[in-house]
């Protein structure tokens, strides 16, 4: 008996304990970001705890320069086409080695230890060496570097979605009711993975959106996207480079938010 | 004519013989059962019968037409899958008309039959449900509802029934054998479970190592064993060397075989007109739900006796029982 309440008292003790850590973690890591957008709706900041005023003239005048409404538009076309272009060629083998050549998965999965195991520096370099010399306009070459380097989100979202609705077996099922491979692909396969597809492609242009290293060093500012514009705007004013900070939170939360409730409603990723 | 025919075929994978020389005849209307332990290459007969995976050699026929160059979607062939592989996007409803609609049935065609499976299979009440809201019971009925609809020549079941409780799985194979024997339909069904085999078959198939080890009615599978392996596969038989048995009821009683094999509950502690007499000292007895099983030991061999619960005689332990064998019921192997 004695034994029992001693141990539910541990318990207690290290329930406590852990929402407590967690508090902790969780303001460690919103403070700046709060912080970041305080500082992009404030005034003046300077001498107080408190921002002394409030204000929306850094948004607007953000949006209002055109310089980041077309840099944000390049970061949105770049992230977006590599992603587009990734659903268009990757996911479709994705798709056929999962189901149908399983064996080759192995040759996928190194290609992904690859992708994280090069540096951005060291890819950029190559990038620059390899290419400087060629026609190939160098936007066009860290295109093809971001559709590789989403692979592995990619990979594994569609691969752990195949897997999760017994992918083959649907299509193997559909088959036999008479259903074309195209058909069956069409019907049930591509409906019933759409929310792990869809979960990647949004977490893909989420990373490649705040991706810098790259594109600043191979392409600079011949190619302004939103990071290389804030860069730019960080020594110049600091309510500025927090309202681009802002926004970017804003868009990044909108991202996840949409993730999380496809995931909720998915009805396909459900195992049956 | 039969309906569906295997002629010598066979499966490699590299270097891996998994099935080689199946002979099949199923007659039309057959309810034949593919019994065997995993990867004795039973699902793998049915995946060539279906056109998903390639026989590496033979000919399978279904009505007499040569399966080799007709796709899968072609076949008239169906198949309960063992994860029931149910489309997870649609509702039953959806899942139950997707086969019709893939053949282009008019919309009131499919409307009547959807309608009329889904009754059969007793899941009116869940026509707009999805697979997730559903039991395995009733997504297993799904399944089986979808496979039906379109009619097919031959009904392939994978283990449909393996991953459902013992007491829905056993009302199920009735269900199935009577939706069978109602529609008239061949079905074959693979499954590792002997009861299961015994319960809805017209006729079974033993299976090991890539090979049939022995076909025939529930009755002679289990009755006359040919081989030591259905012997142990088919119903706990008590296997015995030539020297062993002829230490325990004497050596002129065994003379043509290596090996024979003899049913528990064909032990008995009466005496039998023409029966064969052994001593055995009772281990220990196991209740099993109507039926008693006692370990017996003599000579340094083990076996097993089966009586009826409420016929049963107890057993002491470390007692030795005289023990009564009839002589029809000593099989020898081959």
């Amino acid at each position: 008996m004695a034994y029992q309440e001693n141990e539910k008292g541990f318990v207690e003790t290290m329930k406590k304990f852990t929402i407590v850590m967690l508090i902790l973690i969780g303001i460690y890591l919103a403070l700046p970001i709060l912080a970041t957008a305080l500082y992009a709706f404030s005034t003046e900041w300077n001498k107080t705890i408190l921002p002394e005023g409030l204000t929306f003239e850094w948004i607007r005048t953000l949006f209002q320069d055109t310089r980041f409404v077309e840099a944000f538009g390049r970061s949105v076309l770049l992230s977006g086409g590599a992603v587009f272009i990734s659903i268009l060629f990757i996911v479709p083998a994705i798709f056929v080695i999962v189901l149908y050549f399983p064996a080759l998965e192995k040759w996928f999965q190194a290609s992904v230890v690859m992708v994280y195991a090069f540096p951005g520096i060291i890819l950029s370099v190559g990038i620059i060496r390899f290419y400087s010399g060629t026609s190939l306009p160098m936007i066009l070459a860290v295109t093809g570097v971001y559709v590789i380097s989403v692979l592995p989100f990619m990979y594994q979202g569609t691969r752990n979605s195949l897997r999760n609705v017994q992918g083959r077996q649907l299509m193997d099922a559909a088959e036999l009711l008479g259903a074309s491979k195209m058909d069956a692909f069409r019907k049930v396969l591509l409906p019933s993975v759409y929310p792990g597809l869809f979960v990647s492609s949004l977490l893909s242009f989420s990373v490649l959106f705040g991706e810098f290293v790259l594109i600043n060093l191979v392409v600079g500012s011949r190619f302004e996207t939103a990071q290389i514009y804030l860069m730019t705007k960080l020594s110049t004013s600091g309510h500025i480079a927090s309202a681009i900070v802002f926004v970017y939170i804003v868009l990044m939360g909108i991202l996840t938010l949409v993730m999380a409730t496809v995931m909720k409603k998915a009805k396909g990723m459900r195992r049956t | 004519m039969s309906n569906v025919v295997l002629k010598d075929v066979h499966k490699q994978y590299q270097d891996t013989h998994v099935l080689s020389g199946i002979d099949m005849n199923i007659e039309d209307g057959e309810f034949v059962t593919l019994l065997g332990p995993s990867g004795c290459g039973k699902s793998t007969i049915l995946r060539i019968l279906s056109g998903l995976t390639d026989a590496t050699g033979g000919n399978v026929m279904i009505d007499g037409k040569d399966m080799k160059k007709v796709p899968p979607k072609n076949r008239q062939v169906g198949m309960v899958f063992q994860s029931y592989a149910l489309f997870p996007n649609m509702t039953v409803y959806e899942n139950v008309a997707f086969g019709l609609k893939m053949r282009k049935e008019p919309a009131k065609e499919v409307a009547e039959q959807v309608e009329k499976m889904i009754n059969l299979v007793g899941l009116q009440e869940k026509k707009e449900a999805y697979p997730h809201e559903l039991s395995g019971g009733q997504q297993q009925r799904v399944a089986l509802a979808r496979s039906l609809v379109v009619r097919p020549k031959v009904l392939l079941l994978d283990e449909p029934l393996s991953a459902l409780d013992a007491q829905i799985r056993k009302h199920l194979q009735v269900e199935l054998r009577t939706i069978q024997r109602e529609l008239k339909m061949t079905m074959i069904l693979v499954t590792h479970d002997q009861e299961e085999a015994m319960t809805v078959s017209d006729r079974i198939f033993v299976m090991n190592q890539g090979g049939i080890a022995q076909e025939g009615t529930p009755s002679e599978i289990y009755t006359q064993p040919k081989t030591e392996f259905v012997a142990n596969f088919i119903g706990r038989y008590n296997v015995f060397s030539k020297e062993q048995l002829g230490k325990l009821i004497g050596k002129n009683a065994v003379v043509s075989a290596d090996k024979y094999a003899i049913r528990p509950e064909s032990i008995h502690l009466q005496p039998q007109p023409s029966a064969y007499k052994l001593h055995a000292i009772a281990g220990d007895s196991i209740m099993n739900g109507n039926v008693i099983r006692t370990i017996f030991h003599a000579d340094n061999k083990q076996f097993t006796t089966e009586q009826l619960h409420h016929q049963a005689s107890a057993f002491e332990k470390g007692v030795e029982y005289p023990l009564f064998v009839a002589s029809e019921d000593v099989i020898a192997l081959s």
